[in-house]
């Protein structure tokens, strides 16, 4: 029948072209790497408002200084700092020649501009964080100091973060809403392309002033794939680079692809609300710190790779206090007795879990589980995916009782603690409850340079004391578990980020 | 009825159904374990004399959650299907009776609702007004309206022209009673056919949208939602996506087939 | 002879519902009768109008059904009641429904579908950035739809009671009852995890690399297709079947025309008439399928954009989406009323 024929030239046409797949990359000769991760939540450094936009912010932006493998301060845009002898102001030293990806000079005057803005914008997120800073003067084109309110030892490491990341001034002045879709900074990419909750596609800026350790012309940034088809988005090359669940792991390696397990500063917790029945009751704070198993968490969500930590980072971060994982252990029994103390009796409690399905889907259930052994009944509330979403309903409103939550970390600890313990903290469900005793102890931190002999010991103080008045109970710490196509080498993978200086691609 | 036990694809049906039905009905008694216990110390096994299925992420038995998921998901599917079975069957038999303006705007507003994308509306109307099965139910029954007004629309049209009508509104009987009487007639085995068949098109659609993780409130079970689950765990578990699926598409097959045999009278070829 | 379809396409049942426009004016009616024109397209607005203002009208309830409003998706540093206020009434909130309603309307009719919540960003950019994505799965899964769909319906036509009509009917029928995600699950497992000769996410514009594109697209359109293939091919093989016993199409065979001749200008238009009623019916599934494969496949495409806005109550870009896929259908409906129209003069006579 010549009419069967005819519909054999169309299948034949699909498949030859098809079967021809993915081979481009071969043919042009631009470095691509397709990272499938988050997009932030904002491109303007002064409105992110949730830490692990550092990731992706950092592609277009460069900060003041940067964190070496060691977690030392190194110079970035500034050469050089140094202190008064008072510790209340420091002058930051900028390279010569810096460039924002607008063509217009990055110079004191352009970062005087930028901390400005993080403190005055009236949705600025950096307030908190700069509250120290009394004002900024310039001393000259390179030359820009930090005048402080009182001493201050953290600053190089505080503006190694998004709160260094120096954003073009005219940009701003032009356009403030742009600016949160359209970086312009001095970072190592420039965007190209930016597609809201799809991708945003960066090529390489050559201004950037260490260019020569960037060996990639093209970065594709999209958001995560469903779990389930993530290994067979490396293996098919739509994606280069992910983070990868616990438990797949094996899959990955058993076909072949890289797996990254790198130390991260990520600690996950359950965050507790005081503001929020029943939680007012302090003696129901008390029952929770018992309630949860942290080993379930972490065969749960790490298949054993992560480790088990009551404060918010790993445990041999040197932050952490030792002393502060004999405070509480798993202790169900006593759980449900302060419950009953507090009027609770079993069966009577009944709670909503917010969780995200971005982070931690599984773990909400496993919190359910477990409350439900100390006769607590919870439903769970899923907060919907989007690159804002959850930050809007659990920073912002602060509305929920208990949810899960965790954090990504930040260069300096103590602007780690004021994020999860401070009265303004994102990541304080309780704000802005913060006992005066964790805020002076925070401030004895701040005024102790870091050589000093002191400064360890006031800083694990400062920690526990942070810990004790948080409702919240952190639980576990994951580190980064990173997949990867074979061709990608020498990951730039550090405890507070992912950097993609000296990655290369064969 | 009885030419529905000649064809063999209609019995096999009825006893995929039959099935089914008594997995739905009794599902939460002969589940041999709590589809909510979860034992941290199996995680992921494969199939054993404790756990037939197996075990899933969180240490829970498989085999029971699919089977508390069968009532969860046959009663929303059953739902739905009475909600557009409510509000498309009597404004379609009525649009024949109730003059023009009716008509014609009843006509236009099923129209209306055949125009709304499907999934997306479904999607967007769960999720918008709260993201629970309840309301996943109610979108999915509001959209599948139409096709029972039509069914009904239909039926009285054709009884509203034939003949023995009009020659019993001569005799005098009332015009709403003998219409009324061989409407229903007419109705019955049409409004069955497509019964059938929509809630095997809503069993499929309330799988799409559990998979999606719409309307799916944790920790309950839903075929979709157990299916979308198995494929995250893969690797470990292989032949898991086998049992989910194989439920959402007997059940729906059985469905269609059981509305085919219903249709088509006996002797007819498939 | 019956032309009962099978009862997967119940819903084919309505298809003769679809704005079904009048007939169109053959050429010898045409004959210096403007007005016979005229009034066919006015009959048509008359129908078509109202159905859009209801379907936009049920869109826009939805939203304001929702009780959702903008000040929850935008950041501050305190929602006071009185900024809550104050945003609502920015949006235009605080007016009587019907008059946003009205406002809104005629928003569209300008081409303006309002702007994020969440971003501020124009709707209409949002969803032009990925219609590209949605149509190009769409129409790909459309053309082989109709093309294996006409292909499959007709070979079993021609066998009819022989296996390969047997094999056809029951591999459509098993196929109607799968789930899209189902397919498009399994088309990964091959192509992607065990061939690896597929990419299984992402897309591109085929302006920027044909193959690629080609690539990306494979598989989505492939998994929506099917569905669509299967019905079409048995609705066409039942009226297929229906029109060859008609005593014309013997009485051509005794003349002596050829097989091609008969199927293609006399077989095929008669009864391909309730086959492309089915395709109008489809082409809203297609579009709504696309969600779950745009979900599956990670592209950013118009179903995934109303899911997730939905999700996040982003009211506007999710009525804009909706609208836009309700202009569409109710275009595409129209161009087929249109081709019934010319392919079958005998449905043209009421």
């Amino acid at each position: 029948m010549p009419t069967a024929k005819l519909w054999l030239i169309p299948l034949a046409v699909m498949l030859t072209l098809a079967g021809c797949g993915p081979s481009d990359d071969q043919s042009s000769k631009a470095v691509t790497v397709k990272w499938a991760f988050f997009l932030p939540t904002s491109w303007d450094p002064v409105t992110s408002r949730t830490g692990n936009d550092i990731n992706t912010i950092s592609l277009a932006y460069a900060s003041l200084t940067r964190l070496d493998r060691d977690g030392k301060a190194e110079p970035s845009l500034a050469k050089t700092w140094h202190y008064t002898s008072d510790g209340k102001a420091i002058t930051f030293e900028l390279r010569d020649g810096l460039k924002f990806t607008d063509g217009t000079a990055l110079d004191a005057a352009a970062v005087k501009s930028f901390f400005d803005r993080g403190k005055a914008q009236h949705d600025s997120f950096l307030k908190d964080q700069l509250e120290d800073l009394e004002s900024v003067s310039v001393e000259s084109p390179t030359l820009v100091t930090l005048h402080l309110s009182e001493p201050d030892y953290q600053i190089p490491y505080l503006v190694a973060g998004r709160t260094g990341m120096i954003s073009s001034p005219s940009a701003a002045q032009q356009d403030l809403a742009k600016l949160s879709l359209s970086p312009v900074g001095a970072g190592p990419f420039k965007m190209v392309a930016f597609v809201a909750e799809s991708y945003a596609h960066f090529v390489k800026n050559p201004d950037y002033w260490d260019a020569a350790n960037i060996h990639i012309d093209r970065l594709e940034l999209t958001v995560a794939p469903d779990p389930s088809t993530l290994v067979a988005g490396v293996l098919s090359g739509a994606i280069d680079l992910a983070r990868l669940p616990a438990i797949k792991v094996e899959e990955a390696r058993a076909n072949g692809l890289t797996v990254t397990v790198a130390p991260s500063l990520q600690a996950l917790d359950m965050s507790i609300n005081l503001n929020k029945p029943p939680f007012t009751n302090p003696k129901v704070v008390e029952a929770f710190r018992f309630a949860f198993d942290p080993q379930e968490f972490l065969k749960l969500l790490t298949n054993g790779l992560g480790s088990v930590t009551h404060q918010p980072f790993p445990t041999d971060y040197f932050a952490a206090d030792p002393a502060i994982e004999s405070l509480w252990s798993y202790d169900p029994d006593r759980a449900a007795r302060l419950l009953a103390e507090a009027g609770y009796p079993a069966g009577s409690l009944e709670l909503t879990i917010t969780t995200s399905t971005a982070n931690y889907g599984t773990a909400a259930e496993l919190a359910q589980a477990q409350l439900a052994r100390i006769g607590v009944k919870s439903s769970i509330r899923i907060l919907p995916p989007g690159s804002s979403t959850m930050q809007s309903v659990l920073y912002i409103a602060k509305d929920a009782q208990i949810a899960t939550d965790g954090t990504i970390g930040r260069e300096s600890p103590v602007q780690n603690l004021l994020a999860v313990f401070g009265p303004s903290g994102i990541m304080n469900l309780s704000g802005p409850h913060a006992s005066d005793h964790f805020i002076k102890a925070l401030e004895a931190v701040r005024k102790t340079p870091l050589e000093d002999p002191n400064y360890l010991p006031r800083l694990h103080e400062a920690v526990r004391i942070g810990v004790e008045q948080s409702p919240s109970d952190y639980l576990v710490s994951v580190p980064w578990i990173i997949v990867s196509k074979p061709s990608l080498k020498n990951l730039n993978i550090q405890p507070s980020q992912i950097r993609w200086e000296g990655v290369t691609v064969k | 009825m009885s030419a529905l036990y000649r064809r063999p694809s209609a019995r096999f049906a009825l006893v995929v159904l039959a099935g089914v039905g008594f997995l739905a009905a009794f599902g939460p008694l002969i589940a041999p374990q709590d589809p909510l216990a979860q034992h941290m110390g199996e995680l992921l096994r494969g199939p054993s004399p404790r756990h037939w299925l197996g075990t899933d992420q969180l240490g829970r038995d498989v085999f029971s959650r699919l089977v508390a998921g069968s009532t969860i998901s046959v009663l929303a599917a059953l739902q739905s299907v009475l909600i557009g079975l409510t509000l498309g069957v009597l404004p379609g038999l009525l649009s024949v009776f109730l003059g023009r303006a009716f008509e014609w705007l009843s006509l236009r507003l099923i129209d209306a609702l055949i125009t709304l994308p499907f999934l997306v509306f479904a999607i967007a109307m769960t999720a918008l007004l709260g993201n629970g099965l309840v309301q996943a139910m109610f979108a999915v029954g509001l959209l599948i309206t139409p096709a029972f007004y039509r069914v009904s629309r239909a039926a009285a049209l054709s009884v509203a022209n034939a003949p023995y009508v009009e020659a019993a509104r001569l005799m005098g009987a009332t015009s709403f009673a003998v219409i009324a009487w061989h409407a229903w007639r007419k109705v019955l085995p049409a409004l069955a056919v497509t019964t059938a068949a929509m809630t095997g098109a809503c069993l499929a659609i309330v799988a799409s949208l559990t998979f999606l993780g719409i309307g799916v409130v944790p920790p309950a079970p839903t075929w979709g939602g157990e299916l979308a689950s198995e494929l995250k765990t893969l690797y470990d578990r292989p032949f898991g996506p086998v049992a989910p699926a194989f439920l959402i598409i007997a059940t729906v097959w059985a469905l269609n087939a059981l509305a085919d045999a219903m249709r088509d009278p006996p002797g007819v070829k498939p | 002879m019956s032309m009962n379809p099978p009862a997967t396409l119940a819903i084919s049942h309505i298809a003769a519902a679809i704005p079904s426009a009048p007939a169109i004016p053959s050429a010898s009616e045409q004959k210096g009768s403007v007005r016979v024109v005229l009034g066919w397209l006015l009959s048509t607005l008359a129908i078509i109008l109202p159905v859009f203002l209801l379907s936009t009208l049920v869109t826009f309830l939805l939203g304001a059904a929702s009780g959702l409003n903008p000040a929850a998706g935008m950041a501050g540093d305190s929602a006071t009641p009185q900024l809550i206020a104050q945003i609502n009434a920015d949006f235009g909130l605080d007016q009587p429904v019907l008059r946003q309603y009205f406002t809104w309307i005629g928003g569209i009719f300008q081409g303006d579908l309002g702007r994020s919540w969440f971003n501020r960003v124009p709707v209409t950019e949002l969803i032009g950035q990925r219609l590209a994505v949605s149509a190009s799965v769409a129409g790909v899964a459309l053309l082989l739809g109709i093309v294996f769909g006409t292909a499959f319906g007709i070979i079993a036509a021609l066998t009819q009671g022989r296996w390969p009509d047997r094999a056809i009917t029951g591999v459509a029928s098993i196929v109607s009852s799968l789930p899209p995600f189902v397919i498009a699950i399994l088309l990964i497992m091959l192509f992607s995890l065990w061939l690896r000769w597929l990419p299984s996410a992402g897309y591109v514009s085929p302006a920027v690399n044909f193959r690629l594109w080609l690539a990306l697209i494979a598989m989505p359109s492939i998994a929506l297709s099917v569905d669509v293939i299967a019905d079409i091919a048995r609705q066409l093989r039942t009226g297929l079947v229906a029109t060859l016993s008609e005593n014309y199409v013997t009485g051509a065979i005794v003349r002596g025309l050829s097989w091609r001749r008969i199927i293609f200008v006399h077989v095929l238009r008669n009864g391909a008439g309730p086959a492309l009623t089915l395709l109008g019916m489809k082409i809203p599934t297609l579009i709504g399928g696309a969600v779950v494969t745009e979900t599956v496949f990670t592209m950013p495409g118009l179903g995934m954009l109303s899911a997730d806005s939905a999700l996040r109550g982003d009211v506007p870009i999710v009525q804009g989406a909706l609208v836009v896929c309700i202009v569409f259908v109710l275009t595409v409906n129209l161009f087929i009323n249109i081709l019934q129209g010319t392919l079958q003069p005998a449905s043209r006579r009421r």
